[in-house]
């Protein structure tokens, strides 16, 4: 199916959406997970912050818990070094634990349990560490052997066991999440990628194929203007053959039609002059009482001749038409003799020759001539414009004096129009293009003629390689308008060719 | 024309009204000399030249060849060239009566050698006074006698 550019347009379009669409999706759908990734990233951080501060908590008092008991064993200072490094950073690190948990109100009860724990165990501590400086060891074993030290301990101990695991379950589930939400944003660009690969592709190929189509009917248009150039040259010629053709036929069918009519021209003749006799013969003759004799004088007398009358009136004019197609055709077969002239000097002549028929009912003519010189067969020329002439004054309104005018000037393509208008009867709008055709006549049968002015007029144009039409207002008056070629060889040229 | 010896007049022509009018107004100018008339160019051709197509036939007559250019079977041309080229006929004046009057066909028949060249007129008047001349031209003309 060939691309239209209206479809072309529209797939692109559409193509462009999508992929717009697409593009919108990606980067929405990315800024969404990032963020989520950010959230759990923070989580994640938190998570691990915690776990660190629970970690510390936890060393510490085991540090603790472990100098005390060295001291106590062995009485010697130096196993209290880590009890004394670490028992003023426990309650720091108690304090940042319980600001780290501050957000989450379940773990309170939790906490203050560990507060109490602790402070119960230190307490303990100290008391044991007291009473072994004193040198009261025996009562400071026995204090710890009480267990309620070891209970505290083990209370904390559960408790930092717990939330680690809590911790580590949530740090595991962060994790999690944010390997999901890598994994969606990684499908969400693949899927998105292909979707603007396809239709990027897909407008590709479009364009490539509407490319290659507009190539193509370039190429085409091409092939066909070379190929119009030699058409037309081709028709042109074949147009002129025909055209000769048709003259030579209606030339030949004239020749072989008067044969037969100088025929009947000629026998009636005759026969007018035996009528003639008889006619004579018979009004000589006295009248008789003999009805055929009655019949006979009125047949030599009356029927014959008007017969006769009628043969001789039809046949004058079946000459007189077959003599117009002779002429037509006589004139298309004469050979053009392109001269240059002057357009000036041949109207300027047309004119005079027709002035003492103008001037004698106080018409008047004037020209307008824009466009002078030209190359053309003179003799048709003069004929043009002598019919047309002759037209105007023969069909001028009676009440109202002849204006003549003729103007010419220069069309496009090296052509000139000659305008001659008056201001005659005019010629209804049916018979517009009558006029031109042999043997048409239109309006009021006033005037003798046969009907073979304008066809001759409009054959002569045409073998000059021109044309003739008309405007004109039935009562107003008639423009004939002639286009020739400025130069009457480039067309004889073609027809050659 | 010599009365001592008659001078045919042999008329080629194919449409036998036209025949018969020019004969008429022939007659009317006063020529009474025999009027042989042929329709087609074969029989005129072998009247002509004889039936052994040498022309020798024609010795000691005196022929006026009047002759048409469209022929059924031939054309006129034929018949100029073939009367123009054999040395009996070639000196009988051979008028060519026909109603074309295209300029290389009229220049072509005086090449071949005709005598006189009449395009027919289209109206009949014209016709007719043109026959009645052209036989008031007959009736002082000199015929040789063919060898």
């Amino acid at each position: 199916m060939p691309i239209t550019s209206k479809s072309f347009v529209r797939t692109t379009a559409l193509m462009l959406l999508v992929g717009l669409l697409a593009l919108l999706g990606i980067v929405g759908t990315n800024v969404w997970l990032v963020e989520r990734s950010q959230g759990y990233f923070d989580e994640v951080t938190e998570a691990r912050a915690l776990r660190r501060s629970v970690i510390d908590l936890r060393a510490m008092l085991q540090d603790i818990e472990t100098s005390q008991r060295g001291y106590i064993i062995t009485l010697e200072p130096a196993y209290l070094e880590p009890y004394e490094n670490a028992l003023p950073r426990v309650a720091g690190g108690l304090e940042r634990l319980k600001a780290q948990l501050a957000p989450y109100p379940a773990a309170n009860e939790a906490l203050a349990e560990l507060e109490q724990n602790i402070g119960f165990k230190l307490r303990e501590m100290s008391e044991t560490i007291e009473l072994a400086r004193q040198g009261r060891v025996e009562e400071a074993v026995a204090q710890v052997r009480t267990d309620r030290g070891k209970a505290a301990m083990d209370g904390a101990r559960a408790f930092f066991e717990t939330f680690l695991s809590d911790i580590d379950d949530q740090l595991t589930i962060g994790v999690n999440n944010q390997r999901g939400t890598t994994n969606a944003l990684r499908w969400v660009s693949i899927g998105g990628g292909a979707i603007i690969l396809m239709v990027v592709l897909g407008a590709i190929w479009t364009v490539l194929r509407y490319t290659q189509e507009l190539n193509q009917a370039r190429r085409e248009v091409e092939e066909a203007n070379s190929g119009l150039e030699e058409r037309v040259r081709e028709r042109t010629s074949d147009l002129g053959k025909a055209n000769e053709e048709i003259q030579r036929f209606a030339y030949i069918v004239t020749h072989d039609l008067r044969a037969p009519l100088v025929n009947i021209m000629g026998f009636t003749s005759e026969m007018e002059t035996s009528v003639d006799t008889l006619r004579t013969y018979m009004e000589g003759k006295p009248a008789e009482d003999n009805p055929a004799f009655d019949e006979a004088r009125i047949a030599a007398t009356e029927d014959l001749p008007e017969a006769i009358t009628f043969i001789r009136a039809a046949t004058r004019k079946m000459d007189g038409l077959i003599n117009a197609i002779l002429k037509i055709s006589r004139e298309g077969r004469r050979q053009l003799k392109p001269d240059a002239l002057d357009l000036e000097e041949l109207v300027n002549n047309s004119l005079a020759a027709v002035h003492h028929q103008i001037a004698d009912k106080s018409g008047e003519t004037s020209t307008d001539l824009r466009a002078s010189k030209l190359v053309s067969d003179k003799l048709s020329l003069e004929q043009i414009l002598g019919n047309l002439l002759d037209n105007a004054i023969k069909y001028q309104q009676p009440d109202r004096p002849l204006k003549l005018t003729v103007r010419s000037r220069h069309l496009p393509g090296n052509r000139v129009l000659v305008d001659v208008q008056d201001n005659g009867r005019g010629i209804a709008e049916t018979d517009h293009e009558r006029v031109f055709e042999l043997f048409r006549r239109s309006g009021a049968q006033s005037q003798p003629g046969e009907g073979i002015g304008l066809a001759h007029v409009r054959t002569m144009v045409r073998s000059l390689g021109g044309d003739i039409t008309l405007t004109s207002q039935l009562g107003e008056g008639t423009t004939f308008h002639i286009n020739l070629p400025r130069d009457v060889r480039s067309y004889l040229g073609k027809i050659d060719r | 024309m010599n009365d001592a010896r008659p001078v045919t007049i042999i008329m080629i022509e194919d449409d036998e009204g036209h025949a018969r009018l020019i004969e008429k107004n022939i007659r009317r100018a006063g020529v009474a000399n025999e009027i042989v008339p042929f329709a087609n160019g074969t029989d005129a051709i072998a009247y002509l030249l004889g039936p052994d197509g040498t022309g020798l036939v024609n010795k000691g007559r005196q022929l006026l060849v009047l002759l048409d250019l469209n022929l059924p079977d031939m054309t006129g041309i034929d018949i100029l060239e073939k009367v123009k080229g054999n040395e009996h006929t070639r000196r009988s004046p051979v008028v060519v009566l026909t109603t074309t009057d295209d300029q290389r066909e009229i220049q072509r028949c005086y090449d071949l050698g005709a005598n006189v060249y009449i395009t027919k007129p289209v109206d009949y008047d014209g016709f007719a006074n043109a026959i009645k001349q052209l036989g008031l031209f007959f009736s002082v003309m000199q015929i040789p006698e063919a060898d």
